[in-house]
């Protein structure tokens, strides 16, 4: 006999439920706001390998020709790190669609809640384009 | 001398070899490195090394639990409600569960409306893969011990005590709300001073790595965030004296058999430095570390408050080897940690505009943070 | 050890005060001396630097004078001027290589059977792991530095790039940039002390290699342990307290 183990999808909750501590993470919600959605498309100026978030600089043209400068906030280094990245992986110059919410006391930082590059392609996932390297492992 | 005395003193000769030198035994060596079974041995004698395993070993004799192990699993530290009852699953079970708590966990998604997006940043990709799998043994909660896998209920809190958790909830809802005061009213994990290494290590979201080290009378314990090492001598010296408190305890341990265990005392008061507010002065960890094989390293902890929780209570992890090929990396936390300037700024601008924080909801969890 | 090298095993500490000062440096008040009286007073101290002063480019020279004034210049309102000013010390922020082995506090070498060697300083709980005969570079800096380790014979030679160009060599605010690169050798001279040498280039700060050495303790008392100093809630009003709300929680 098939076990039903859940009566719905997702009874576990989104981040915490019963598996992991509270520390797990603060809610993205405190800090950036749901109803402020932004989507744009941007020059990476520099990135910023550090914890506990490493933060990617993009310069974003507005349609009247200015350029806004955006912070946008992302997780951990460390994981790409053993994923064989490294701080060479990101040129500046290069080319990114920031998919993610605005910070809620109005400042031009946001969470990157998806980066892609001009190709559709996830930001870190893939290796072509940003030269980052494909499951490198460290030499020994 | 004569043929028979030179026979006698060569026969005396070979038996003395025979006890002085150290003879193999079974195929296994006694020079104290890493042994293997293997060698020729009768199915009666492989049938006790299969029992128990010959131990690995550091050179001066302790069990080798060097290298670099990750603790992710989505196994839930406490058995879900609709699991009561069943502590381990079958095949089929498992496979099912362990794709429903995927689909639950995986950052990947995007539906749920805006409020569930928000919160599911970042992508997989930044997260640790291996915290979407349940354990090999297909349990149903990390939690062993009381049976039904949950964490034991609470014993009667002092008013003291209550007020003190109602304060951190209150703190807890200030900064959820994105409205800090001050830095006071976030965690400790959020302010960088402890995160996953404050004792019981629990698996969480990233970063699930521990380098463990040794030397002769030592056993290291480096979690990757915060960077710290716990360095807990075996040599059966007392703990500090009370007065003394830190922020991750104080830790002796020995070696039992193949186990390190280890028993910690001496935190501080502080919020948050013992598990989800139990009462420093009263609670004992006790966690055991048992090397299963080459890549597998059973964790396990009991934990015990007679002032917060009616009985000890106890969980198993395992840990998976994972070096060389990945590494732990330096998780400097505090030195960079722009987000708290972000709060509070952020919550100063928004009053500015008159936003205000609502009041608690009755009820809501007050334990909340470690 | 069981592999024939020599046993760094054990709790060591530099008694120098060159993390006042890596060179000469007299007696004198520190920070606030009207509150801080003789307590806060910089002790003396000769030159670990062989041959007395660090080879500073004349910009550079400059920039370290400037560091020195801006030392207790705490400003973190803006992330991108977030390390502009102040001695990262004061911050409780990991001091690096070779800083952190002359703080005054002790570190535990844990040196085992794997290809790994701990370093565990007693100064914001920071570790750093010295990876025995590694080829592979940093992937990204850090606040330690990547340390990749080798025997010469009974010296522990130690090589450290990768380290985040932020740290301060000591409280006079000598500094380097992301070009810094030091080589360790750590010395058994007897049973209680090594012999620490450090020798450092940056083609951007220094107009050649310099070197810098001192004697490593054994701390020999019975039952002594590495005791926390995580520093990071004595920085906390220094750093965050003016984003405080006002007329809110004082706490």
């Amino acid at each position: 006999m098939r076990t039903k183990l859940f009566g719905v999808a997702g009874a576990f909750g989104l981040l915490v439920g019963t598996t992991m501590p509270a520390l797990a993470h603060h809610a993205f919600n405190a800090e950036f706001d749901a109803n402020k959605p932004i989507k744009f498309q941007g020059t990476i100026t520099k990135m910023l390998w550090v914890n506990p978030h490493a933060w990617i600089y993009v310069d974003v043209k507005k349609p009247d020709g200015t350029v806004e400068e955006w912070m946008i906030e992302t997780g951990t280094p460390n994981t790409l790190l053993r994923r064989g990245l490294t701080k060479e992986s990101l040129q500046a110059g290069t080319q990114i669609t920031v998919d993610g919410y605005q910070s809620k006391d109005g400042s031009l930082r946001a969470n990157g809640r998806d980066l892609t590059l001009p190709n559709g392609q996830t930001l870190f996932l893939g290796s072509s384009g940003t030269g980052a390297p494909d499951e490198i492992k460290p030499k020994k | 001398m004569n043929d028979r005395s030179s026979a006698l003193l060569a026969f005396l000769a070979f038996v003395t070899a025979l006890v002085l030198v150290p003879q193999p035994i079974g195929g296994q060596t006694t020079s104290g490195t890493r042994q293997t079974t293997g060698g020729t041995k009768s199915a009666g004698a492989r049938a006790t090394a299969k029992k128990t395993a010959p131990v690995q070993r550091t050179p001066w004799g302790d069990p080798d639990l060097q290298g670099v192990w990750n603790d992710a699993t989505s196994t839930p530290l406490q058995r879900p409600g609709d699991l009561a009852g069943k502590d381990v699953l079958n095949d089929e079970e498992a496979a099912e569960f362990q794709e429903q708590t995927a689909h639950g966990l995986t950052r990947d998604r995007r539906d749920g409306g805006r409020d569930a997006d928000v919160n599911r940043a970042y992508n997989e990709h930044w997260m640790d893969a291996r915290r979407l799998k349940i354990t090999a043994d297909h349990r149903t909660s990390l939690i062993v011990d009381p049976p039904d896998g949950r964490i034991p209920s609470l014993v009667p809190l002092s008013p003291e005590r209550q007020k003190a958790r109602a304060a951190r909830a209150d703190a807890n809802a200030r900064f959820n709300a994105g409205m800090p005061n001050t830095f006071h009213d976030m965690s400790l994990p959020v302010r960088c001073i402890i995160r996953t290494d404050s004792p019981p290590y629990l698996p969480t979201i990233y970063n699930n790595d521990f380098h463990i080290f040794q030397s002769p009378g030592y056993v290291a314990i480096a979690p990757e965030m915060i960077h710290s090492a716990r360095i807990i001598p075996l040599d059966g010296r007392p703990h500090l004296r009370g007065d003394l408190q830190q922020w991750l305890g104080d830790t002796r341990g020995h070696f039992d058999g193949p186990t390190l265990v280890v028993e910690t005392t001496n935190f501080r008061a502080d919020d948050g430095v013992v598990f989800q507010g139990a009462n420093p002065a009263t609670y004992r960890i006790t966690e055991r570390f048992t090397r299963v094989d080459a890549d597998t390293l059973n964790y396990e902890f009991t934990i015990e408050d007679p002032m917060t929780w009616t009985r000890p209570w106890t969980a198993r992890i395992p840990w998976t080897k994972i070096d060389p090929g990945e590494q732990m990396y330096e998780y400097a936390c505090h030195e960079d940690n722009f987000d708290i300037v972000h709060f509070l700024t952020g919550a100063r601008a928004r009053e500015k505009r008159g936003e205000t924080v609502g009041p608690r909801p009755a009820g809501a969890a007050a334990a909340g943070e470690r | 050890m069981a592999d024939g090298h020599p046993d760094l095993n054990g709790i060591w500490q530099a008694f120098v005060t060159a993390n006042f000062d890596i060179q000469d440096h007299e007696a004198q008040p520190g920070p606030h001396p009207e509150i801080m009286g003789a307590y806060g007073a910089e002790l003396p101290g000769q030159s670990i630097v062989e041959g007395g002063d660090i080879p500073y480019q004349p910009w550079a020279l400059a920039k370290k004078k400037e560091n020195f004034a801006k030392r207790m210049t705490v400003d973190v309102s803006s992330d991108k001027t977030w390390h502009a000013s102040g001695d990262p010390e004061l911050k409780c922020y990991m001091p690096g290589v070779p800083r952190a082995t002359y703080m005054p506090l002790p570190f535990q070498i844990v040196q085992g059977s794997s290809p790994y060697i701990l370093v565990a300083y007693a100064f914001t709980s920071a570790t750093r792991t010295i990876r025995m005969n590694w080829k592979g570079d940093a992937p990204t800096d850090a606040w330690m530095g990547w340390s990749r380790g080798r025997w010469e014979g009974e010296t522990l030679v130690v090589d450290v790039t990768g380290q985040r160009e932020e740290t301060w060599l000591d409280r006079a605010g000598d500094f380097h940039s992301d070009k810094f690169h030091v080589v360790e050798r750590y010395t058994p001279a007897s049973p209680y002390h090594l012999l620490y040498e450090a020798t450092i280039e940056d083609p951007k700060v220094y107009t050649r290699q310099w070197k810098m050495s001192f004697p490593l303790y054994r701390r020999v008392e019975k039952n002594l342990q590495l005791l926390e100093f995580k520093c990071v809630p004595f920085t906390e009003e220094l750093l965050y307290g003016k984003f405080r709300k006002p007329n809110g929680d004082v706490k």
